[in-house]
């Protein structure tokens, strides 16, 4: 066998392993024969984005309490202004962005930072805002406003963003 | 192609970051006692395969090693090995090789012997190009594996994670790495201003799922990991997550947000088909595949706090079944390759996450970790390791254990690491 045309066969190709698995005759010696593969890589850069976009118009937090997605009452009063400005200017469309603390598994955190999107968007949609005009989205854990693994931390970081 | 999203793809210089470190903190009280003679030929290539293969082994926490220094370079002459010697040393197998260098290649030869069999039971060959070094002795540590336990070696696999780096001005950078089951050969399969999670192997492992953030919501994208090939799975603009590879490699399970809460979907990958698997008010995702691509497992919050449930993909209209009842948080689970049990996420009562483990033929469950705050358990195909992360003052980092005792950490050279996802068998 040209062992080393073989080689360079195998060297870009991956999982393309040539094992020989021989017992001899006479004890069960195991005899293996091995051409090792390593997958070629290509990475990736993504462009960044502009970050163009339109002015805030509305500009709110509001926050939640450890594993729950409903509204409190200081919520429902900063709600109440954001209420008022989407009536007052009938063409703005908002996002509300739902974020998790570091708390528990990503994904799960994920969707709940999109329930607590969801809380306030029912509260809007409920106060006469249609549902066409909100963006609900989550990051959840992965945009932490306050680093550092504390209940004040924390406490900032189970938020929605109203933008 | 046609349908890639488009985006500005360069090829990056590789192998340009750090490596993670490899620091073995705990070993298993009754290890295999081996000793491994210099290979004979280029001392430096000898040392530096001892060096991998030592680390390799020692992570198994099976393995106690005689000190380098103990164990002179040896020509053995077919079974002139004097075992009674070894056995003196305390040693249950003697493991000699050979190292033949040329400009092209590298050829690895290595017998093991029993000490107490008094034979030779392995005679093995691995050979690649001079580059291949590292992969050179984790095949050799497989074989050694192999054929002391009977086990099926992991050196060979490899380790998906997300690498999190802040420059100057706190500004994130992110990128899905690709490593040695070891943690070094890293290389960047991706780098985004925006967050990466949830990263998954296909189960061939040419092929990783991961979701990321580069649109401005979560949207699952498979790439090709030698082409760097990147395509997003669905074109809908909904939020789309937690992607999980079937065993055959024919479908992903997905969560969907489509009517804005999270539901778990199964999309066959040839025709992008989906089929809805829960239909909840509560959060259904995290889902993964049982080994014979049977059934699936995932998180939900429908009892009121996150738990496991399991649906068996046999049945029409499949009812899922929890199987997770102590505590009030277990998430993010995955079954053991023989199906024997899952490891998964928990919530202790004293608020801190660790993994734990539960066998199928056991009513209670194993916790396995101690730190505050550990997640994303992935289990190594063998069944014996368990990768995790963890987090340690303040930064986040690897971590891992074996079935049979041993723990150790991965800690990044450069920023902050998380969300380890272990390959299947690639040799």
């Amino acid at each position: 066998m040209d062992e080393k045309n073989t080689m360079k066969k195998f060297t870009n190709s991956f999982l393309t392993i040539s094992t020989l698995l021989l017992f001899s005759a006479c004890s069960s010696m195991q005899v293996t024969e091995e051409s090792v593969a390593d997958q070629s890589v290509a990475g990736v850069s993504l462009a960044t984005k502009s970050t163009a976009t339109q002015a805030v118009l509305a500009n709110a937090v509001v926050y939640f309490e450890y594993d729950q997605f409903n509204l409190t009452s200081k919520s429902i009063q900063v709600l109440k202004g954001v209420t008022e400005l989407m009536r007052n200017n009938s063409k703005i469309t908002i996002s509300l962005e739902g974020h998790a603390d570091e708390r528990g598994t990503r994904e799960y955190n994920l969707a709940l930072g999109q329930r607590r999107s969801e809380s306030v968007a029912n509260y809007l949609i409920a106060n006469g805002i249609k549902r066409n005009r909100l963006i609900t989205k989550s990051y959840g854990e992965e945009r932490p406003l306050s680093l550092g693994s504390n209940n004040l931390a924390w406490s900032k970081n189970r938020r929605v963003e109203i933008k | 192609m046609k349908n890639l999203l488009l985006t500005i793809i360069f090829l990056m210089p590789l192998g340009c970051l750090g490596e993670l470190f490899l620091e073995i903190t705990k070993g298993s009280e009754d290890p295999y006692r081996i000793a491994i003679s210099p290979f004979d030929g280029d001392v430096r290539t000898s040392n530096q395969l001892h060096n991998i293969i030592r680390n390799d082994l020692m992570r198994t926490g099976e393995f106690s090693i005689l000190d380098e220094e103990l164990v002179l370079p040896i020509k053995i002459k077919d079974d002139e090995l004097i075992y009674s010697d070894w056995k003196l040393l305390g040693m249950d197998y003697l493991i000699t090789g050979s190292i033949i260098k040329t400009k092209n290649s590298i050829d690895v030869n290595y017998e093991i012997y029993d000490i107490h069999k008094k034979k030779k039971v392995r005679s093995s060959k691995v050979f690649g190009i001079p580059n291949q070094i590292r992969q050179l002795a984790h095949y050799t540590s497989d074989g050694i594996y192999e054929s002391i336990s009977g086990i099926k070696g992991i050196a060979a696999t490899k380790l998906l994670y997300v690498n999190e780096t802040k420059n100057s001005k706190s500004i994130s950078a992110y990128k899905l790495m690709l490593a040695d089951s070891d943690g070094a050969n890293e290389k960047v399969l991706l780098t985004s201003s925006e967050p990466i999670i949830s990263p998954s192997w296909s189960p061939d492992g040419k092929k990783v799922a991961y979701v990321s953030f580069e649109t401005g919501i979560a949207k699952v994208f498979i790439q090709d990991i030698a082409s760097g090939k990147r395509e997003s799975v669905l074109s809908k603009s909904t939020q789309i997550s937690s992607p999980s590879w079937s065993p055959d490699g024919k479908y992903l399970s997905l969560t969907l947000y489509q009517d804005g809460n999270a539901e778990i979907y199964i999309m066959r990958l040839q025709d992008r088909t989906l089929t809805r698997m829960t239909n909840q008010f509560a959060i259904d995702t995290e889902s993964s595949w049982s080994p014979k691509g049977n059934k699936i497992i995932f998180t939900s919050g429908r009892s009121g706090s996150p738990q496991i449930y399991e649906l068996d993909l046999r049945k029409l209209n499949p009812k899922a079944k929890r199987i997770s009842f102590e505590g009030t948080y277990n998430a993010k689970a995955s079954y053991l390759p023989k199906e024997e049990g899952i490891i998964f996420v928990h919530r202790s009562d004293d608020g801190l996450f660790h993994i734990a483990l539960k066998y199928k033929k056991e009513n209670f469950i194993r916790v396995l970790t101690e730190a505050k705050m550990d997640e994303s358990p992935s289990v190594a195909p063998n069944g014996n390791m368990v990768i995790y992360g963890i987090k340690e003052e303040n930064l986040s980092m690897l971590a891992g254990f074996s079935l049979s005792g041993a723990r150790f950490k991965l800690p990044a050279s450069e920023g902050e690491v998380r969300e380890p996802a272990w390959s299947n068998f690639l040799r």
